[in-house]
């Protein structure tokens, strides 16, 4: 299966999604919601177009936070 | 024909000063022979003096087809069967192996290191014909006169066979891992997509990429948190000074607004004032690897442009021996003729003086040592040319550097008061310098900040003038730059002084990596994926370290050659076949980079009709011509086109027209300067430029 993402292979062992760079990414997206939670009271919607616009944000990070935020519009 | 002395050298600038310092009237005869020079001198008895061209000889593999391995039969040959363009050696190593026959006697006068020990080592047994246990080594760290002639009289009575034997091992084991991994990955994608690519990784090349890759994936795969800071100045007997609030990160938009609600308009009170008082030591003098830091710091200039400055530095005999490690200066250097001589030049006339009328001259010096070389220090010479701009930086720098280690330690102030506003703290820096010392040499260099405060005394109360949220985000961790790689290589023990830059250069070449500040090219993060998977031992930066330090243990006879190159072999060759058990599936990986790669290397920017395409530069299969199309052609049929010239080459700058904001293209043609050119046919610059040409035109004609 190929990474939701980009046309790498999608990681097997834990069975993901995307690939190992996207889904390190993704990790990091869940780890630090918390702490935009905490800091800023805000949705998980607000906060995945938050890093999304960020300038800041890593590029797979971003990739990834518009992947779910479209995932989610299908949805 | 009278017999002579024959003395090689590295390079032929070096052959010159050596001929000159040691001819008795200074005046050595110059003669070139198909091309290739070397001088004539007459000291005790005649002497000639030929250069080599750095390496003449390297290792080449012996026996099995170009794309073969795994391969670990190899022998030392001349440079032109291994290298393309590498044909003018065999002439050079020809006219060396002719002046040999009439010589009597040898000397090796090649730079005292390990790249100097095995060109001089290499020539003379091969080029001269097995003369290396005959002939005797000059050693020197200046190409001066006085050292030079000192060097020549108190030759060592043998070359120094444990840095050769070194040297070759070093060698020889970066040959084994170089050509069997690079082997590996360049035949995987050739037998994959059947197109022809050189990849390479090696020994140091490796674990150097990991590190940037791993810093890569970090920095792609970064989120940013929010966090406030608070910024406020107060106000003391009429100035205002910025303070800094207690707490440098506040986690929430809420404790940083009720700490800015809290205090405006508010009077504070000084409640402590702490104040302390420094020395600041003098540097220590410059090893190769500081200087090229303090250079990228001041100039911008990477590693091996420093180093390159600084070879013509010491060619011209105005510093050191720029490649060492050592941080010492020894006094048989002769501290006070080098002051002499720098008190000649004006510019330091001043402070060499000053130096000079101590009782007693001793410099600060660092831990680290070389036992080949000293720090790099400057001769006192004078330059008999006009140095460019880059020279002439690194030499002031050498020489001030070298001044400010025989200064005084320097005496600085600070102080800290710490300010109660509404039960919230601020707290105030002053920072003087209360005695120079050193840093008067070191002035232009020095990056100090005074902030001098106004008396001000425990329980005094002043007024906050202005306190404000700063909204922030966490950072990602910088990108290196080939600075701060080289110091993390130093710092890891991975690689050599004298190879850590060429290192950092082949990674931009192989286009692994690109930009001042570094990223990853997706062909890099493919590579390493793929060793990371199929060969992590030849990423171990433990490994590669291990090797460094067997390597330094061959130059003091306490490790075997042989057995060096025993364990490399054992090494790879579990890895090799590793690699290829995988060949389609690494093949297919590596391919899938280098297209992108190659894609990439087209693109040209955004493209100005549709704005979601990106303009690229195609080839017609059916005009044979090459123009620039929009890669949205496919998806939303968008037809953007522009023409190309069709002769010379054409490459992306990556940079905006000044005159309409379209990215423009640099076009090589052979004889010509490369040119920027805006393919945008409307562009105002080219009408401006066809209005003054018309001016021009008509001012011509009346």
């Amino acid at each position: 299966m190929k990474c939701k993402v980009c046309s790498r292979e999608a990681k097997t062992q834990p069975q993901s999604e995307y690939c190992e760079l996207h889904q390190k990414a993704c990790e990091n997206i869940q780890e630090k919601s918390e702490a935009w939670q905490k800091a800023l009271n805000i949705e998980w919607k607000d906060y995945l177009n938050e890093i999304a616009k960020n300038q800041l944000t890593g590029i797979w990070a971003k990739e990834v936070a518009e992947n779910l935020l479209s995932s989610k519009e299908e949805a | 024909m009278e017999k002579y002395t024959l003395i090689v050298t590295e390079k032929p600038d070096a052959a010159q000063r050596i001929a000159e310092a040691l001819d008795k009237n200074g005046s050595p005869k110059k003669v070139r022979e198909r091309n290739v020079p070397y001088f004539l001198a007459d000291r005790d008895k005649p002497l000639v003096i030929v250069p080599a061209l750095g390496h003449l000889y390297t290792v080449v593999p012996e026996g099995g087809s170009r794309n073969h391995y795994p391969i670990f039969n190899f022998k030392w040959a001349p440079r032109y069967l291994a290298e393309k363009g590498a044909g003018h050696v065999k002439t050079w190593i020809e006219v060396i192996s002719k002046l040999a026959e009439n010589a009597d006697g040898f000397i090796d006068a090649c730079d005292f290191d390990v790249e100097g020990a095995i060109i001089g080592y290499s020539l003379l047994k091969y080029a001269c014909g097995n003369k290396e246990n005959i002939a005797t080594r000059m050693k020197y760290s200046t190409l001066t006169k006085a050292e030079l002639e000192k060097s020549y009289e108190e030759r060592m009575p043998h070359l120094d066979f444990g840095m050769i034997e070194a040297g070759r091992t070093r060698h020889e084991v970066d040959w084994l891992y170089g050509i069997n991994i690079s082997r590996a990955l360049t035949v995987a994608a050739n037998r994959y997509s059947g197109k022809y690519a050189t990849l390479s990784s090696g020994r140091v090349q490796g674990p150097t990429l990991k590190f940037l890759v791993t810093r890569e994936r970090s920095i792609n795969s970064f989120v940013p948190t929010p966090y406030w800071s608070i910024q406020a100045q107060v106000e003391i007997q009429g100035e205002t000074y910025f303070v800094d609030y207690q707490k440098k990160v506040i986690e929430t938009k809420a404790d940083a607004d009720a700490a800015v609600e809290a205090c405006p308009g508010r009077m504070g009170t000084i409640e402590k004032i702490e104040e302390k008082t420094m020395q600041v030591a003098p540097p220590v003098p410059f090893d190769l690897g500081s200087l090229q830091s303090e250079a990228y710091r001041l100039f911008g200039y990477t590693p091996w442009q420093t180093s390159s400055i600084a070879e013509r530095l010491y060619l011209d005999a105005l510093i050191s021996y720029p490649r060492t490690s050592s941080q010492k200066l020894p006094p048989v250097i002769n501290y006070k003729s080098i002051l002499d001589g720098l008190s000649r030049e004006p510019s330091y006339s001043k402070l060499a003086s000053e130096l000079l009328k101590r009782d007693a001259l001793k410099p600060r010096e660092g831990a680290k040592d070389d036992a080949a070389h000293p720090a790099v220090y400057p001769t006192g010479n004078r330059s008999q040319r006009a140095l460019n701009t880059a020279e002439r930086r690194i030499w002031d720098l050498v020489v001030r550097r070298f001044l400010a280690v025989f200064g005084e330690p320097g005496l600085k102030k600070s102080l800290k008061a710490v300010i109660n506003v509404n039960g919230h703290h601020f707290y105030l820096h002053g920072r003087q310098i209360l005695k120079e010392g050193w840093m008067k040499y070191y002035k232009p260099y020095l990056r100090t900040e005074e902030v001098t405060l106004p008396p001000i005394k425990e329980g005094e109360k002043v007024q906050l003038k202005r306190i404000a949220r700063e909204d922030k985000f966490t950072q990602p961790p910088p990108r290196y730059n080939p600075n701060s790689l080289l110091k993390r290589m130093e710092r890891e023990g991975i690689g050599t002084k004298a190879t850590r830059a060429d290192t950092i250069r082949t990674l931009y070449n192989r286009k692994y990596i690109t930009g001042e500040r570094i990223t990853v090219t997706d062909l890099g993060l493919a590579v390493i994926q793929v060793l990371h998977l199929h060969a992590p031992q030849v990423i171990s930066v433990k490994l590669t370290r291990d090797l460094e330090e067997k390597m330094e243990r061959i130059q003091n006879n306490s490790e075997k050659r042989e057995r060096i190159l025993e364990e490399t072999v054992n090494h790879l060759k579990p890895v090799l076949t590793e690699l290829k058990k995988h060949e389609m599936t690494t093949g297919e990986a590596l391919s899938n980079a280098l297209k992108w790669a190659q894609m990439q290397e087209r693109i040209i920017g955004e493209c100005p009709n549709c704005h979601t395409g990106k303009l690229t530069i195609l080839f017609s299969r059916r005009t044979k011509k090459r123009f620039i199309a929009c890669t949205d052609y496919f998806t939303t049929g968008c037809k953007t086109t522009f023409p190309l010239p069709q002769r010379g080459t054409v490459k992306p700058t990556g940079r905006m027209c000044r005159g309409c904001g379209w990215s423009t293209l640099l076009v090589y043609l052979s004889g010509r300067r490369p040119w920027n050119l805006c393919f945008n046919p409307t562009c105002p610059s080219k009408e401006e430029r066809r209005k003054r040409l018309e001016m021009q035109g008509l001012q011509q004609r009346g």
